[in-house]
């Protein structure tokens, strides 16, 4: 029951920031490196605005980010857009200036914000801290929101419809700038979100974000593009896999397994006899015996 | 040079020739780089000829641990203005050239030659992590010229002309293991963030609990930058301790001291000692501290006219209200230590600078009769137990006079 909660908690925050890249990886074809840090953005937020309740605090993060977002998605991204590389290098650029900002503003000393929900509560016979469920609890309520956009509106559709065909959804009238800047502050609102309901949890300082990039770049690296479940799953695979190995293991033994492994998951997905044993399974007709 | 230019080009060079042109070259080039760490140590620099002493400060001001490079280069400067407005050294007026090294060992290498070559210093002073210390010492030991580091730990190697005014691990650990285990009880469990430093501190660790009477029921690292720490926690819960002496460093130690306080580790019942009560973290721990034990060799609380001068000058020169990083308190009086040497050495010649180091007795603010161990290069001085209060002040609560630390390393020499 331990690892069970520990996995969903580990999974609240990963899966927030691994659903939110994909969103923007779908529209934009951008990995965007400035995720963590939207995180630490919004963590500061609930760390610095200490005079409003926190249910507040979270809600002024996510108000200050949007705009913010669609600005940057303006100023910063609509050019390069047309090249994937050059958009990814603004990103990285992004994280660096909002890391340098935060370090200017409130120096690299880390802070600490206050846990709104005090206690622990019994689940099932395990005590565990109640904010960590609280917050656990709303990531998953808002990545199930998400995912749930995404497959039964029509922003969801046009969403799906431009991850696999850029050309062909912008010839049936979606128009991809429009696209492009929705779903980019919608992914980085995630990352805010993320950052704000954690900031308890962690110590907030300007490279808090950093550190939480590689597990959310293997899990998009893990899912397949414009399929938010499918980056959902593989948060939550990585959130299992991280923590599981961590339980049986020593910290630094786990750490370097868990790298083995994503890297072998990552590697074997590629092959194309894996392609065609998962086609399988999903009992489309392959081509050889259409014929 | 031009007419001579054809016939070089007309001759023939033989193999002989060339031979001899290569041996040549091959000695001249040995004798030029050998020469090189020779050449800066007798090379007279500004000091010798009657100019200022002049020290080089390498530290990070930018970077994950600008905030406490920061604090060593504010607490040098007061010393310096100190020193010189008490009339300098022999005379001499004390000059000092910041160089931020951004905590990268790479650029403490490059900084600290440009400093003994260009800036001809008699003294290095500062880095902050021990990578980047012992790429300074490396310099040092080379150019001869004396270093001086300010921040609490060892450092791996030793070296002949590196000196570190921060508190030893021994020195910490040997008056705090046996009132931890005389409180809490005999169960101690270890925790350190994953690189050399915290595994060389749990290692002395080990040896004073078992000294002490107590058992090391768990011992657990975990990489920087870890921001679930529940497995670790779990285990060591699961082990049931009745203190835990912990190496988490940076950040990490705000997060691991959070996270063990919401899983229900860390009650007030249980012991706590370590790097996450020092005063750096303070504003961001505050009650998860307060009340507790943690042993320093410096605190700005303590009860010496000296030391309160330099903490109020602090104070007003940076407008600081939370607890002074101990770093600037050792960095302070390092320097003074430091100049204090090259007045006695009577010259400004690095390498007589540094016999004096090694030589010097001196009573100040840490402690009277305060030296360097000749086999391990540990400043010997005092050591405060110091209780943190709500407020965030770190008050002097007993002094262990003099903790002597004489075990040996290899290359101090």
């Amino acid at each position: 029951m331990d690892v069970l909660l520990a996995i969903v908690g580990q999974f609240g925050l990963y899966g927030l920031l691994t659903v939110g890249i994909a969103v923007i990886f779908a529209a934009t074809r951008v990995v965007n490196l400035a995720q963590g840090d939207l995180a630490m953005v919004g963590a500061y937020v609930a760390a610095t605005a200490t005079t409003a309740p926190f249910g507040v605090r979270t809600l002024l993060a996510l108000a200050v980010g949007a705009p913010l977002l669609l600005i940057i998605e303006r100023l910063l991204l609509r050019r390069p857009g047309s090249d994937g590389l050059a958009a990814m290098l603004v990103t990285w650029g992004l994280g660096m200036a909002l890391r340098q900002g935060a370090e200017l503003l409130y120096t690299g000393t880390s802070r600490t914000v206050a846990v709104p929900v005090d206690g622990t509560l019994d689940v099932l016979g395990t005590p565990y801290p109640a904010y960590r469920l609280v917050c656990a609890l709303t990531a998953i309520t808002v990545i199930g929101l998400v995912l749930l956009a995404a497959h039964r509106t029509d922003w969801g559709l046009r969403l799906r419809a431009v991850a696999d065909n850029p050309a062909m959804a912008a010839l049936l009238g979606t128009d991809p700038r429009r696209m492009r800047a929705t779903a980019f502050t919608i992914g980085g609102l995630l990352a805010v979100l993320a950052g704000a309901l954690y900031s308890p949890v962690l110590a907030v300082n300007p490279s808090m974000g950093f550190g939480l990039l590689v597990p959310v770049f293997f899990g998009l690296l893990l899912s397949r593009p414009g399929a938010l479940a499918t980056a959902a799953g593989a948060a939550l695979l990585i959130s299992a896999l991280s923590v599981l190995l961590r339980t049986w293991l020593s910290d630094t033994l786990a750490e370097a397994l868990f790298y083995a492994v994503v890297v072998a998951i990552a590697a074997l997905r590629s092959r194309p006899w894996i392609g065609r044993f998962s086609a399988w399974f999903r009992r489309t007709p392959a081509p050889a015996t259409a014929a | 040079m031009v007419p001579s230019y054809p016939r070089a080009r007309d001759r023939r060079v033989t193999p002989a020739a060339r031979t001899t042109a290569l041996t040549l070259a091959a000695t001249l080039a040995v004798t030029l780089t050998g020469c090189q760490g020779a050449a800066l140590s007798d090379d007279d620099g500004p000091a010798a000829a009657g100019g200022p002493v002049r020290i080089g400060v390498v530290v990070p001001l930018t970077g994950p641990v600008s905030q406490v490079g920061t604090a060593l280069r504010n607490g040098l400067e007061l010393a310096v203005k100190k020193v010189n407005a008490e009339g300098g050294v022999h005379g001499r007026p004390v000059e000092y050239v910041v160089v931020d090294d951004a905590g990268d060992p790479a650029n403490s290498t490059q900084l600290a030659r440009r400093l003994v070559r260009q800036d001809k210093v008699t003294m290095l002073f500062g880095t902050i992590t021990g990578d980047t210390a012992e790429a300074v010492g490396r310099v040092a030991d080379e150019a001869h010229v004396p270093f001086g580091t300010a921040i609490l730990g060892d450092t791996e190697h030793c070296f002949a002309y590196q000196w570190g005014f921060g508190e030893s691990t021994r020195q910490m650990l040997t008056p705090t293991v046996p009132g931890l285990v005389a409180k809490y009880g005999k169960k101690v469990a270890l925790v350190g963030s994953d690189y050399n430093y915290p595994r060389f501190y749990a290692g002395v660790a080990k040896e004073l609990v078992k000294q002490a009477g107590g058992t090391v029921v768990a011992e657990e690292y975990s990489p920087l930058g870890q921001t679930d720490w529940q497995p670790v926690i779990g285990r060591l819960k699961s082990a049931g301790p009745d203190s835990v002496l912990s190496m988490v460093v940076g950040a990490d130690a705000v997060t691991f001291s959070k996270q063990a306080q919401q899983f229900g580790l860390l009650t007030p019942e249980l012991g706590y000692e370590g790097a996450p009560l020092d005063a750096d973290f303070q504003p961001a721990l505050g009650a998860l501290v307060a009340g507790r034990t943690h042993t320093v060799r410096w605190s700005d609380q303590v009860d010496d006219a000296e030391s309160r001068a330099f903490a109020k000058d602090y104070r007003d020169a940076h407008q600081w209200k939370a607890p002074i990083p101990e770093v600037a308190g050792n960095a302070y009086f390092g320097v003074k230590f430091f100049l204090a040497a090259a007045e006695k050495a009577g010259s400004g010649d690095p390498q007589a600078v540094n016999k004096a180091i090694g030589g010097l007795t001196l009573d100040s603010p840490l402690g009277k009769g305060t030296r360097f161990e000749p086999s391990n290069h540990v400043f010997q001085a005092d050591m405060r137990e110091v209780t943190i209060g709500r407020d965030g002040a770190y008050t002097v609560t007993r002094t262990h006079p003099m903790v002597a630390d004489t075990t040996p390393k290899k290359g101090c020499a």
